[in-house]
């Protein structure tokens, strides 16, 4: 019993103040996480929100494979600066460098996930509030062009574990994402 | 000889009739115009790509020596500077300005350029398959900006467009530019307004670069450090120019002083110095005259290179100055060699008539340009030079010269056996040549240092340019037929890549489609009214807002009736693409399709036969080019060789004669190939030229010593003359072999060696062994 609660009982008042810099590094620290998922996606073309559901695997420090299973089967896999998009039968691939925008987005989960704090700063300005039990990191996006589409991020977690992933669009589209680790 | 009053004045007006033409003549360097008259596709296509295509307006640029932050603002304040300018029409560096112009081009017309443009897509079917499509892109994480546009293009044409354009490449961003993986480059990558060839504008826009760069340097804190390095094929045209210029400059002053000093030792008149030259500067005149009579222009090649050839005239004067006995009147000095000297001539002009049969325009100028200027050379020492020499002149210094010779001439016996070893030592050497004699990397005639290559390929390499090597080539009878052409050859090269056999390709009609499928996709969409129904069934069970898709109605009703895209409607940097794509020629227009890695050039070759096309690999088509220059040469210089000894035979009448003037050029010859090849060399093209020049310079030397007699009065003089001639042209060529420039290096080490070999085989070999020696 002793030995279960040591990391987490007397260790954590012991440390000295938490922040961006411990987070980053405890994101960091994950190498391979895969998670199931649920969106919510508002948009001011649609008519009623767009709920999906699938699989998330990440393997640090730049893989990202987002598996959308319904109502549409869909594969969206980052691989270091590329992203390849496969849907209702047709692939599209993007350089990560051709469009800010994407790369902005894409970076800024991407650069979440690796707890890669100068690559996140280079799209965005961080703030992080909360503790290491519930924590909240704000992305405000620096690129012209993607702050004209993208207010801001909002990704929530718990210690290492990211629960939610927000990104409020400027035209009053809302996506929302929330995580669910699987079983190690 | 009788005095004819009236002959300098003929002389003087056609010189200034002469002087005229070529100063109105038009001076080309495309190498289109040196290639042959009946050039195969692919050697167009080669010549096309070298001179004007769009290929060979890209500059590319990196900037270093400073952390990545501060190049990227560099590359950001050198792109903002430039792209004002009139010099450039397209300045990338990865920003938003990069894109901007193929970008807006597509989205303003992708109803007009989309290949998803079709009857079917626009129906209620094809639109619920986009819509549903849409839905599943709205969930993924390109959502977020796709909303921005799905409400103008929900049928998704612009995404496929820009996949086509080619917007796919491009390095890495960092801070708002593109720069190299590891962030100590920054790279852009710029498209003159000006071709490559266009020397002068060249050499405009890369100083316009430098300066900005300047500029922008010293605007920006900690970026004191940076540097600026250029590449690309207008960048090495330069070059190779400046380089040239400064050579020439630098040889040629060396190469006269040497001369000039050598004849002003023997002359002691510096008044007969000048009149030695006459011979060359008329010669050249009526040679530039005749050619552009002939052709309608003088390729800049044909020039240059000319004048060497007619270099053997500056030998005219010296033979008539130094071989006038003390108290001889010049005409008399003249009466007495002129039948030598117009043999030698003639053997020159004869050698070289043989590259008037040639295919290559520059062959066949360079053939009229040497005899035209040999026959004016001729003429003028002839006809002019006599009245011109001051009375009594006398080349008092010159008979020291000739007198090593003299001595070699004493022990000809012992010589010719010296001559005989070197020769079969020479014909070992060759016959033991591994490996063949000819050198076959266009490389090694490149002028370009190994590090600016290497430059070039990494810069190639980091921005992503393709190696343009494989063309897909056809012909049409008119633009129109040319890009329905081009449409039909699509699918066939979509099958390809789909194959991985074909790595990507451009077509013109993928920039520009043809009038008759833009109407045919106007035809295809459907009215306002129908759309709008044919869009509320197709988006009935899914959760879209119909009410938002207002601009996607709007924009489907202008294309409707929009006026179809031409030429002018492309934005500059794929203006200047689709002018490298299509191109008129004659009156018939040529597709020349760029293809990206090709993996198997057997299919790619059926696939394009089936479909109409020709494939072409440009390095098999100037290595082609090349043989078959290489192989005209060699037929030209050994039909010459015939020629010369023909004639010989008939102006000597006598096989014994002709034999003792053959003889030591070939073996002349044989010792400089055996030379150049040793350790392994090759021969280049340039040398076989050189090869032509040792004959014509070395039959004059050999003429005069069969002509001599070993201890009469003249003979010193006529020896004294021969040496005093081979040594300015081996001053004069071997100063040339210290060019950075492979042709003029390889051309004066030939002729600077073989010339010299010629003067000792000759004074061997030729002359007579009937008198008796005299010590």
């Amino acid at each position: 019993m002793l030995l279960l609660a040591a990391p987490l009982g007397p260790a954590r008042s012991a440390q000295p103040a938490w922040g961006l810099p411990q987070l980053m590094r405890s994101l960091a620290s994950v190498r391979t996480a895969s998670a199931h998922f649920t969106e919510c996606e508002t948009a001011p073309v649609l008519s009623a929100p767009l709920m999906s559901i699938g699989t998330l695997t990440y393997r640090a420090p730049d893989y990202l494979s987002k598996v959308t299973t319904a109502p549409n089967a869909q594969r969206f896999v980052l691989e270091h600066n590329r992203v390849t998009l496969t849907a209702n039968g047709q692939v599209h691939v993007f350089a990560l460098s051709q469009d800010p925008r994407i790369a902005g987005l894409v970076e800024g989960i991407q650069g979440t996930l690796a707890g890669d704090l100068p690559s996140l700063q280079q799209f965005y300005t961080v703030s992080l509030t909360g503790n290491a039990a519930a924590w909240q990191l704000r992305l405000l996006p620096k690129d012209r062009s993607l702050r004209r589409i993208v207010r801001g991020l909002i990704i929530r977690g718990s210690g290492s574990q990211i629960t939610t992933i927000d990104t409020v669009s400027n035209d009053g589209g809302d996506s929302l994402m929330r995580i669910e680790p699987d079983a190690p | 000889m009788r005095r004819r009053g009236w002959v300098p004045l003929v002389w003087l007006v056609s010189l200034v009739a002469c002087a005229i033409i070529a100063a109105r003549t038009r001076y080309p360097t495309n190498m289109g115009d040196f290639l042959p008259h009946s050039a195969s596709m692919a050697q167009q296509v080669l010549a096309g790509q070298v001179n004007g295509a769009a290929a060979s307006h890209i500059v590319m640029l990196d900037i270093k020596g400073a952390p990545a932050p501060v190049l990227a603002r560099l590359s950001q304040a050198l792109a903002a500077q430039l792209r004002p300018q009139p010099d450039f029409i397209n300045v990338m560096n990865g920003d938003a300005k990069s894109f901007a112009g193929v970008q807006n081009y597509v989205w303003r017309n992708r109803y007009l350029l989309s290949p998803g443009v079709t009857a079917q897509r626009f129906s209620t079917a094809g639109l619920h398959a986009a819509l549903q499509n849409d839905l599943s892109l709205l969930s993924s994480e390109l959502g977020t900006v796709m909303g921005e546009s799905l409400r103008a293009d929900p049928t998704g044409e612009t995404l496929g467009l820009l996949s086509q354009f080619g917007n796919g490449g491009g390095p890495a961003m960092q801070n708002g530019a593109w720069m190299t993986a590891n962030g100590n480059a920054a790279l852009l990558l710029v498209d003159t307004a000006a071709p490559g060839f266009d020397l002068d504008a060249q050499q405009r826009a890369l100083a316009r670069i430098k300066s900005r760069f300047s500029h922008a340097r010293a605007a920006i804190p900690a970026a004191a450090g940076a540097y600026l390095q250029m590449s690309g094929p207008g960048v090495f045209a330069v070059h190779i120019r400046n380089t040239t210029k400064s050579d020439v400059t630098r040889l040629s002053i060396l190469a006269l002083s040497g001369a000039a000093t050598l004849l002003i030792f023997a002359y002691r008149s510096p008044l007969v110095l000048l009149l030695g030259l006459l011979p060359i500067a008329a010669g050249a005149l009526a040679a530039i005259a005749a050619v552009s009579l002939a052709f309608g222009f003088v390729h800049g090649i044909t020039l240059g290179f000319g004048v060497t050839l007619i270099g053997e005239s500056l030998d005219y004067a010296i033979y008539l100055f130094t071989q006038t006995a003390r108290g001889e009147p010049a005409d008399a000095a003249l009466a007495r060699i002129w039948p030598t000297l117009r043999l030698g001539a003639l053997t020159s002009i004869v050698g070289f008539s043989a590259m008037l049969a040639s295919s290559f325009t520059g062959f066949a100028q360079l053939g009229l340009f040497s005899i035209a200027g040999l026959a004016a050379a001729l003429g003028t020492t002839r006809f002019v030079l006599p009245l011109l020499v001051p009375q009594s002149f006398f080349a008092a210094g010159a008979e020291p010269l000739g007198r090593p010779v003299q001595a070699l001439i004493a022990h000809r016996r012992a010589g010719r056996g010296v001559v005989a070893l070197g020769v079969a030592a020479a014909f070992i050497a060759l016959l033991a040549h591994q490996s063949g004699m000819w050198d076959q990397n266009l490389l090694n005639l490149s002028p370009i240092p190994q590090a600016a290559q290497q430059l070039n390929q990494n810069l190639q390499r980091e921005l992503g340019v393709p190696n343009l090597r494989f063309f897909a080539v056809f012909k049409a009878s008119s633009a129109q037929r040319a890009l329905q052409q081009s449409e039909a050859l699509a699918p066939v090269l979509v099958r390809l890549v789909a194959a991985q056999e074909l790595g990507g390709f451009n077509l013109p009609s993928n920039i520009l489609p043809s009038d008759a499928t833009q109407r045919q996709r106007q035809a295809d969409l459907p009215d306002i009214a129908t759309l709008k129904k044919r869009f509320s069934q197709a988006a009935r069970g899914l959760p879209f807002k119909i009410s938002a898709f207002t601009p996607f109605f709007s924009a489907v009703a202008a294309a409707r009736t929009a006026p179809l895209l031409t030429p002018s409607s492309l934005p500059p940097a794929l203006r200047l693409q689709f002018g490298s794509m299509l191109v008129r020629h004659g009156a018939a227009w040529v597709v020349v399709a760029p293809l990206h890695d090709v993996t198997h050039p057997a299919a790619v070759t059926r696939a394009l036969t089936a479909g109409g096309a020709h494939f072409v690999d440009l390095n098999q088509a100037s290595t082609r080019l090349l043989h078959t220059f290489q192989n005209q040469a060699v037929t030209l210089a050994v039909v010459g060789s015939v020629a010369i000894f023909l004639l010989l035979l008939v102006g000597l009448r006598s096989l014994r004669r002709a034999v003792a003037v053959a003889a030591p050029l070939a073996a002349a010859v044989a010792m400089t190939s055996a030379l150049l090849t040793l350790r392994g060399g090759k021969l280049s093209i340039f040398m076989v030229a050189g090869f032509l020049l040792i004959i014509a310079i070395g039959s004059n030397y050999c003429l005069f010593f069969e002509r001599s007699t070993p201890g009469s009065p003249g003979w010193p003089r006529a020896v004294a003359s021969i040496v005093l001639a081979n040594l300015c042209t081996v001053a004069a060529y071997g100063l040339l072999s210290f060019s950075r420039i492979p042709v003029l290096h390889d051309i004066g080490e030939t002729v600077a060696i073989g010339t010299f070999l010629s003067l000792v085989c000759g004074a061997v070999l030729s002359t007579p062994s009937n008198a008796a020696p005299t010590p």
